[in-house]
């Protein structure tokens, strides 16, 4: 018929009747996330598989480590994620600490922990944020990021940096002490984000309910063979966390519970982020409230990292951020800098084995729920 | 807690009653176990049997003085506690080992997927080790040894005679 | 008879932005769509689409993968058009400056308008830039006629 012609429909193949299945690529201008991508084989409005198309971040963080030593590799440490870059810092200070074997000061952990904390809150304010985005509930929105940038005040008080704090944990301790009157502030900071969470708790539950209520289900035993941990995990049912468990700085002194959830879909997660929050301002309470005296760091004086050697070991250390268990394997020989680094991200098993089994079977609609509430973060990932 | 150091123990006795290995106890929850290549398999079937289901991450660690290629298998036991770490060296001019996929299913596959690519070992029985990160890359495995990265971008990257640039052949 | 030049003052008020955030860019551009630093009230706004867009910003290192997406909008996007650079690493290689993946001269494969350093900047700065962009607009010739023999070769 002539109407096609002036189209050009001529040129594209139509689907005959047996045919119905076509590929569809998601991403990878996310509004959300870094640059990852999704190829989805689609038949209708129902996703027949999908198959993830990560690197697009990739740098090579674990061999860029091997040329620097571990004051240089601390500043770097912090864009593993950029997301929380204050407990990537954590992790490889705590890696560096352990080859070495100094003994880091108590008033040193107590502020390590308080960061990290911290930094988990401001990342579960992200993860508000994006995933009220991708469900459209544009006020949760601007009201986590409004606030979040409480926290990155904070941040910029005592560290520096808004967003990187230029290696702040650093081998041996915190780089400087807690400036002059930040108890006021930080308690300023968890009324504030207290008061965001009581505000619109009510109509985001609904909201949440609505739409993420059966999105995304994974069950136990996939979660165990796909390797997922964290936040994701524990809205399976399974009640593990690394801070008690492997229990590392001062965890194994402070008071506080993990929350579960069984149903693992969305919803859950999204039930579980908000415990999570709770239980981050209860850990700061206690912590600014035994705060004790003495010195940041051990050794004070830092040294010019010129001749600094690491001594011979291997370590693998495990910290639990607000994504899930992260780790870093350390392995030196005597020089200067480390001989291998190699980090485990939650996100590289979240993003693609976790992601691929939970798209199968779905709706297109539902594609973004899903993806926003695995919390992922593909600089992690990527490396 | 007085009786820490005895579940540690425990495992690695538990292991060297069955196979040949080197066990060594770091500190509490961390035991290290080396073996070789031809009994990695059961040695991971069994590992897994005593409780260790969670496979944290895979690593590989290049020695081009030695010539070999030392692959290192990161468990974690939700039940015990304890984290097991596996070792095992296989050659480097031809690097091939078995895949643990059969017992750690997707976890594994993925682990196995990225040291492929970034070091070039075979791992017999894995179906799916297709290119994970990079496009059209035609280079040598990149996180290998003898690949230089400063001597790579200095080279293609920088020019020496240039009076701003030269600071990068520093 | 007006000037181009006092015309295409006259028309750009507001600026429609494509953002093409890869990580970096990220955890300092969605802040500024935040009630704090909201930037709507400058006439700022984020596009879906390239073919809406006026400014590409380019957040973030590149890697050789993401700079071919980063070509295919910077195509789509109609005349006329600019590119402003955010981040030290995006300009120049930065921290990565050894890495055999990155980007380490951006002009190489886009032309860019405005560099912002800082790592992050500072949402100011990105204000500041944005700024920038309006008095540029006099030096951007009509119908992209000169950009399209000396960049597109």
């Amino acid at each position: 018929m002539s109407e096609k012609e002036s189209i050009g429909t001529e040129q594209i193949e139509p689907l005959t009747e047996e045919e119905t299945e076509y590929d569809f690529y998601f991403g990878p201008a996310h509004s959300g996330s870094g640059n990852f991508g999704v190829k989805l084989r689609v038949d209708g409005e129902r996703v027949v598989s999908a198959r993830a198309d990560p690197g697009y971040l990739h740098r090579g963080f674990e061999k860029l480590m091997e040329y620097r030593v571990p004051m240089q590799n601390a500043v770097l440490s912090d864009r593993l994620c950029i997301l929380e870059a204050l407990n990537w810092n954590l992790v490889h200070a705590e890696a560096v600490d352990e080859l070495t074997g100094v003994e880091v000061p108590k008033r040193a952990r107590y502020i390590r922990v308080l960061m990290a904390e911290l930094s988990r809150l401001q990342s579960h304010l992200i993860w508000y944020g994006v995933i009220s985005l991708a469900l459209g509930f544009d006020t949760g929105f601007k009201m986590a990021f409004g606030y979040r940038d409480y926290v990155l005040d904070i941040f910029e008080f005592i560290t520096g940096g808004r967003v990187y704090p230029a290696g702040y944990i650093c081998p041996g301790g915190v780089r400087r002490d807690l400036p002059e009157g930040y108890q006021e502030k930080i308690m300023n900071l968890l009324g504030q984000t207290q008061e965001m969470m009581e505000k619109i708790k009510d109509f985001s539950n609904i909201v949440f309910a609505r739409r993420a209520k059966g999105v995304g289900v994974l069950k136990m035993e996939d979660a165990l063979r796909l390797g997922a941990t964290g936040p994701v995990l524990r809205a399976c049912g399974m009640k593990t966390d690394v801070r008690k468990d492997d229990a590392y700085e001062i965890y194994d002194e402070l008071d506080f519970d993990i929350p579960t959830e069984k149903e693992g879909d969305a919803y859950a997660r999204c039930l579980i982020r908000d415990k999570e929050m709770e239980q981050s301002i209860r850990i700061v309470r206690q912590i600014l409230d035994r705060m004790p005296e003495g010195k940041v760091r051990e050794p004070e004086k830092i040294t010019p990292p010129k001749r600094v050697k690491i001594p011979e070991g291997e370590v693998y250390v495990r910290n639990e951020i607000a994504r899930g268990e992260a780790a870093i394997y350390m392995r030196s020989v005597g020089e200067g800098e480390p001989y291998r680094v190699k980090v485990r991200g939650p996100d590289f098993l979240h993003m693609i084995p976790v992601l691929e089994h939970l798209l199968q079977g779905s709706q297109i609609a539902d594609v973004p729920a899903i993806y926003w509430s695995l919390n992922i973060c593909p600089a992690d990932m990527d490396r | 807690m007085a009786d820490a150091p005895h579940r540690e123990n425990k495992v690695i006795d538990e292991i060297s009653s069955k196979f040949k290995v080197e066990g060594k106890f770091q500190r509490e929850r961390r035991i290290w176990v080396a073996t070789d290549k031809e009994s990695l398999i059961a040695l991971c079937e069994f590992a897994k049997g005593l409780g260790f289901e969670h496979l944290s991450a895979i690593s590989v660690t290049d020695w081009p003085g030695e010539g070999t290629f030392e692959l290192t298998y990161h468990l974690w036991s939700y039940s015990e506690r304890i984290l097991l770490t596996i070792k095992t060296k296989i050659d480097r001019v031809n690097p091939v080992i078995d895949s643990v996929v059969p017992v750690w299913n997707g976890s594994a596959q993925i682990h196995e997927r990225e040291m492929h690519e970034l070091f070039g070992v075979e791992f017999e029985g894995n179906q799916d080790l297709a290119p994970l990160f990079l496009e059209d890359w035609g280079g040598p495995p990149p996180f290998r040894k003898d690949f230089d990265w400063r001597d790579y971008v200095r080279e293609r990257e920088y020019d020496k005679a240039n009076e701003r640039e030269r600071v990068y052949w520093d | 008879m007006v000037k181009q030049e006092t015309k295409m003052k006259r028309l750009i008020n507001a600026i429609w932005i494509f953002n093409w955030f890869n990580s970096c860019g990220f955890c300092e551009l969605v802040p500024l769509v935040g009630s704090r630093w909201d930037m709507e009230r400058f006439g700022m706004i984020i596009t879906g689409t390239p073919r809406h867009a006026d400014v590409l910003f380019i957040a973030g290192y590149q890697t050789l993968k993401s700079i071919r997406r980063a070509q295919i909008i910077y195509e789509q996007m109609p005349d006329p058009k600019a590119v402003i650079a955010l981040g030290a690493c995006t300009m120049s290689g930065g921290m990565y400056w050894d890495s055999y993946n990155t980007v380490k001269r951006l002009t190489d494969y886009i032309p860019v308008n405005i560099y912002i350093p800082g790592c992050p900047p500072r949402p100011e700065a990105v204000f500041e830039a944005c700024m920038k962009i309006f008095h540029h607009v006099g030096a951007v010739p009509p119908h992209g006629r000169k950009f399209a023999k000396s960049h597109s070769g």
